[in-house]
């Protein structure tokens, strides 16, 4: 939380309201153990007005700042990362109402939402999760309305939600234009036509309602129609630039998490008589993890806030920070995990076993919603347009401004500029080569320069070979690599925004002294683009080895004392274990 | 008694009424429990027997024979295989290498007859740091009196006797720990206190216990060695485990792969199967070259122990680059499973518990840094006197299928190695293979790496020798490790003809990735190496056989 944004002190207000942090860390293991649904977070979530926030302010919600919903996402998750996917799962139900919804419609969702009712979003079907051209589920047309056939799983919320969005055939199969979507309102369902399926069991989110729903022969309402019919998956798409986007709320928030109980860990603990923190190796595992979790909040930021200013490049900023935020945490989840040894998988020992629940929940967070794999290849798609913006530096110069300026107001977000394919590519990558002349030429901290300037050359190098990428219906894995490529450019030209944009603001923060937390990010960052890349990684710049220790320094401070751990972080509650083991001697 | 056998008797996985299949470890697994009809297998089997040196009535005669058993344990339950096996072989070693006779034969007599051989070294507070460890043994009259924790012990519940790890001096350094071999049944009741079971993430049935001593009498016979020996005694143990241990946990990979192979051909996807897409074909491509690595790089390591017993540092490396190789190889499975990677139920919820699994058998036993802090002093004068000097190790340390003489425990040594026959590979490679070929220039590559990492090692500081090394210290010790893998896969290649070359490629380039720079091979090298190792997958998977070196055919 930063002391001049609009809204200053919400994060703090949520987690006064989500109580105390000992209490919901102990509660949090024990529901998880034993599948039981977060209902205690979820309702004060609820009484905190979270979900007010999933609904456009047209609408009569509150919803009007993308980069808010982010932070109070990442303030609960960092607690409890299952409740928040349930919670959040809502927010994208509701959001192709939103898009293709038409008013009534858009009232009755509206409704629920602020009633506190959840809401499901019926995709993914048993054998062909991801693709949803070729979705079973069919919606015939009736005299009245629409018979439903066929079953939805596994599905976030299908059981406890009242309404569901649905994606099912009207047309034809495999067609982009077979598909349509349903407003469901379970209650006004004929009894004995649908039934929800048993919950799931899970490697993580233990506790959440992930079920499924079957349709034989249910019938829905004409009006139940969201969108012309046939236009079911395009308003999906749509709704996924938005919902993907947020998605990289819940990583923030368990690589947070995590970050402090193994910060907290290292500067307890004691090897050969001094604390693992003080030692170069570790400190450099903290450091690193602290960077790459940084990369991942600028990501986050930055394309949430693009939501609003830069919202028809969303195709590629959806798919490019769904991609990234979950890849980054969970490799610095299993880097932690290391440090932390037998205490990440001893589930009653350290500070009541939080680190191996985080470590499984989070797993979900590169399934859902479009797996990793399906956002690279839904970016490779977008190859062509993106190498010519690169050669032309195309930007939005004015939409770019206002992404990158985090802490500050946001135009309101205009749904119907969304379009499948941003035509004039991604504007934060376009607009690097422009920055980096711009870093180049004004006071800098040591090294930061090199480092601007050796990220130019790799997306330059980067944008050549994604030039020679022939379009192909099923990429080759070459390409998926570039498309990983692609995603660290992004987030190093998000940080290098985001560091200019702010560094004046932020000046006297110890994580903004001398550029430390853009410094290392670009590092780690450098170093992920040189193996994706298969190219040397840039040789270590002046002062480049006295980062680790800096920054690992200022994570195990913050872990401590509960001062924000990144530098767009919020405080946090502290806890009475501080590092400690909770089991009883 | 043989894999083969143990195959056998465990059936086909696959079937939901097999008492030991993948339906009744999964629901074990749930339980938190060790798989009860899986236990009377291996005791039907006669595991025990697997690890009693044949001097004493069992069958270890060869550390690589062991493994191959102990991964077809692995490969259906890595709970079985850490709870029932690893667990006494841990222990038992330190008395086959230190223990006198009368304790050999009574260690040989508990575990030929069915008990277990507790490991009790592990103190929470200090984990890998054993020099600290605080529980501690003082001398009385009769023997010592014993003081202190140990915690999260496999089967500690279970075992009847036990390898004690405890201080026995109060001078700091390696000589203050001793062992003690110790059966539950002489320590008094009332000065042992067993602490709660410590339930885990991962390895769910093995069941960790802890003990809590209060001037509970030891007797003096059961000190295991010198006093003072406890160090040294552990590190000429693990020298056998470390390298055992990972060879094992691969039967775990194994699976992994085998459930995702038949799970892309099943799920249709974008009008095909997800066999089809070649993202999934080039993953899995990898996977299996990466499998492939572990287990030549395990298979020499074994074979060491034989040949090549001074040579201890290649345990620890082996330990560290294949528990770093699995952990990365199952994260690359994971993101090809999707949500069926994430489900504890349907026809994939193995892939979940081995997924879970992985982690603790991985980082367990050693960490993978502590790993790396063993290795770096040794390499200074390593790089300095031996690389690119000493000749590469006679081809019967690479011949994975030739014969060993038996283990000597005596001979598993603590110290300086005297040079580095693995090293010597990668020269004779990039002067024997004509340098244009795929392999020689991967040669090439790899000796140049040799020279470069000689010049870092000859700029080590002293305390980048010791666990307060700069992070690039412990990254050129990773390095080695890569090194060492590549000159083993190089030597295995030479001298079995039934490995295909396209093979040997995705493993060397996948191994030279490690190292970054530029790639040895082209784009279209790399696709067609990745094409034919995905065919071969397939072909093995289809035919029921083993994805590992062995190739051995399976019954599912």
């Amino acid at each position: 939380m930063t002391a001049t944004r609009a809204g200053a002190g919400i994060e703090a207000a949520l987690d006064e309201a989500l109580g105390m942090l000992d209490e919901t860390a102990r509660r949090s293991v024990e529901l998880d153990e034993n599948e039981q649904f977060p209902a205690d977070l979820c309702s004060r979530l609820d009484a905190f007005g979270l979900p007010a926030r999933y609904v456009p302010t047209e609408w009569g919600g509150t919803s009007s700042d993308h980069e808010e919903l982010i932070r109070l996402w990442r303030t609960a998750a960092r607690r409890d990362i299952s409740a928040v996917t349930a919670h959040a799962k809502t927010y994208l139900g509701a959001a192709p109402v939103w898009i293709a919804g038409n008013p009534e419609q858009a009232r009755v969702i509206a409704d629920a939402v602020l009633s506190g009712a959840p809401v499901a979003w019926a995709l993914s079907e048993p054998g062909h999760g991801a693709d949803l051209l070729s979705g079973s589920v069919t919606a015939t047309a009736e005299p009245d309305g629409y018979r439903v056939d066929g079953v939805k799983w596994p599905i976030n919320n299908a059981t406890r939600s009242s309404h569901v969005t649905l994606l099912a055939r009207t047309g034809q199969e495999g067609s982009g234009r077979g598909q349509s979507l349903f407003l469901v309102d379970k209650s006004a369902l004929q009894p004995g036509t649908w039934r929800s399926l048993p919950k799931v069991r899970t490697h993580g989110i233990r506790g959440i309602d992930i079920s499924g729903i079957e349709f034989d022969g249910a019938l829905l309402p004409a009006d139940a129609l969201v969108g012309p019919e046939g236009s079911g998956l395009e308003t999906v798409l749509l709704a996924l630039q938005l919902t993907r986007t947020m998605c990289t709320a819940l990583s923030l928030g368990a690589g947070e998490h995590a970050l402090r109980l193994a910060a907290r860990f290292t500067a307890a603990r004691v090897i050969q008589n001094r604390p693992l923190a003080e030692r170069p190796f570790p400190a450099s595992v903290l450091a690193r993890s602290a960077a790459l979790l940084t990369a991942a909040e600028a990501t986050s930021l930055v394309a949430g806030r693009s939501i609003h200013s830069l919202t028809a490049e969303m195709s590629v900023t959806s798919a490019v920070a769904k991609a990234l935020a979950p890849t980054l945490v969970d490799a610095t989840l299993g880097e932690l995990a290391e440090l932390l040894g037998a205490r990440s998988f001893l589930s009653d020992v350290y500070e009541h076993g939080a680190f191996q629940k985080v470590w499984r929940d989070h797993q979900v967070v590169a399934v859902f919603d479009g797996s990793t794999p399906v956002n690279r290849a839904a970016l490779v798609q977008q190859f062509p347009r993106l190498v010519r913006g690169f050669a032309t530096g195309t930007a939005d110069a004015g939409g770019l401004a206002e992404a990158v300026s985090v802490g500050s107001p946001v135009r309101p977000v205009d749904r119907g500029a969304l379009t499948m394919l941003s035509r004039q590519g991604c504007s934060v990558v376009q607009a690097l080569p422009a920055l980096v002349e711009s870093i180049g030429s004004r006071p800098t901290p040591t090294g930061l320069v090199d480092q601007a300037v050796a990220l130019g050359a790799m997306a330059e190098y980067l944008h050549g070979r994604m030039a020679e990428v022939a379009p192909a219906a099923r990429p080759a894995m070459a390409a998926y690599e570039l498309a990983a490529a692609y995603e660290l450019c992004y987030a190093g030209a998000a940080c290098l925004h985001v560091w200019a944009a702010g560094e004046r603001e932020h000046a006297a923060e110890p994580l903004w002294q001398d550029g430390l937390w853009v410094r290392a990010a670009l590092r780690a960052l450098l170093a992920r683009l040189a193996v994706f890349l298969r190219v040397p990684v840039p040789a270590a710049g002046p002062g480049d080895d006295r980062l680790d220790g800096a920054l690992a320094r200022l994570v195990v401070d913050a872990a401590t004392t509960g001062a924000p751990i990144t530098p767009f972080g919020a405080p946090a509650p502290r806890t009475l274990q501080q590092g400690e083991d909770s089991r009883e001697r | 008694m043989s894999a083969e056998k143990l195959d056998a008797l465990f059936g086909d996985l696959r079937d939901a009424d097999n008492p030991v299949g993948h339906a009744a470890i999964l629901a074990a697994d749930e339980r938190h429990e060790m798989l009860a009809e899986g236990e009377r297998l291996l005791d039907a089997y006669g595991m025990n027997a697997e690890f009693v040196p044949a001097a004493y009535g069992g069958r270890l005669v060869r550390a690589d024979r062991l493994a191959e058993v102990q991964r077809a344990v692995w490969r259906h339950d890595p709970c079985l295989g850490l709870g029932y096996g690893f667990s006494s072989l841990l222990g038992s070693v330190n008395i086959w290498s230190a223990g006198t006779h009368e304790q050999r034969t009574k260690a040989a007599e508990i575990l030929l007859g069915g008990g277990r051989i507790a490991v009790v070294f592990h103190e929470l507070d200090h984990g890998n740091d054993f020099a600290h460890a605080e529980c501690a043994a003082v001398p009385s009259d009769d023997g010592w009196r014993l003081t202190g924790r140990k915690e999260t012990v496999a089967n500690l519940r279970r075992a009847e006797a036990m390898v004690l790890f405890a201080r026995t001096s109060e001078v700091a350094g390696s000589r203050s720990h001793s062992q003690f071999f110790l059966t539950r049944a002489e320590l008094p009741a009332d000065r042992v206190l067993d602490l709660p079971r410590f339930p885990t993430s991962g390895l769910n049935g093995v069941q960790l216990g802890g003990l809590r001593f209060t001037d509970c009498p030891v007797p003096g016979t059961a000190m295991l060695g010198r006093p003072g020996q406890g160090i040294e005694n552990a590190l000429r143990a693990f020298q056998l485990s470390r390298a055992v241990l990972p060879a094992s946990v691969l039967g775990s990979l194994d699976t992994a792969l085998r459930l995702a192979l038949e799970c892309v051909h099943e799920r249709r996807l974008y009008g095909g199967f997800a066999a089809d897409l070649p993202y999934v074909r080039a993953v899995l491509a990898r996977v299996f070259a990466d499998l492939l690595a572990i287990d030549a790089f395990c298979g020499v390591g074994l074979r060491a122990l034989h040949l090549a017993p001074e040579a201890t540092l290649y345990a620890p490396a082996v330990k560290y680059l294949t528990s770093r190789i699995l952990m990365e190889a199952f994260e690359d499975l994971r993101a090809v499973m999707g949500a069926q990677g994430y489900l504890r139920e349907g026809s994939y919820a193995m892939f979940q518990k081995l997924l879970r699994d992985a982690a603790p058998a991985a980082f367990s036993h050693i960490s993978l840094s502590a790993c790396l802090v063993l290795i770096l002093p040794q390499l200074p004068r390593l790089a300095r006197k031996s690389w690119l000097a000493d000749q590469a190790a006679a081809r019967q340390l690479f011949d994975l299928d030739a014969d060993l003489p038996p283990l000597d425990f005596d001979r598993l040594a603590v110290g300086m190695p005297s040079g580095d026959g693995l090293i010597g590979v990668l020269a004779e490679t990039a002067e024997r293979e004509s340098a244009g070929s795929p392999v020689g220039r991967f040669a090439v590559r790899f000796r140049d790496e040799v020279l470069a990492l000689r010049d870092q090692c000859a700029a080590l500081a002293p305390s980048d020798l010791t666990i307060g090394a700069s992070p690039e210290a412990y990254a050129v010790a990773g390095r080695y490790t890569v090194l060492l893998a590549a000159a083993a896969a190089l030597a295995v290649w030479r001298g079995d003809d039934r490995q295909q070359e396209a093979a040997l490629l995705g493993i060397l380039d996948r191994l030279s990735g490690r190292l970054g720079g530029a790639p040895v091979l082209t784009p279209d090298e790399r696709a067609s190496a990745e094409q034919a190792l995905f065919d071969i997958a397939v072909e093995r998977f289809q035919d029921r056989r083993l994805l590992d070196l062995s190739a051995r055919r399976v019954s599912g």
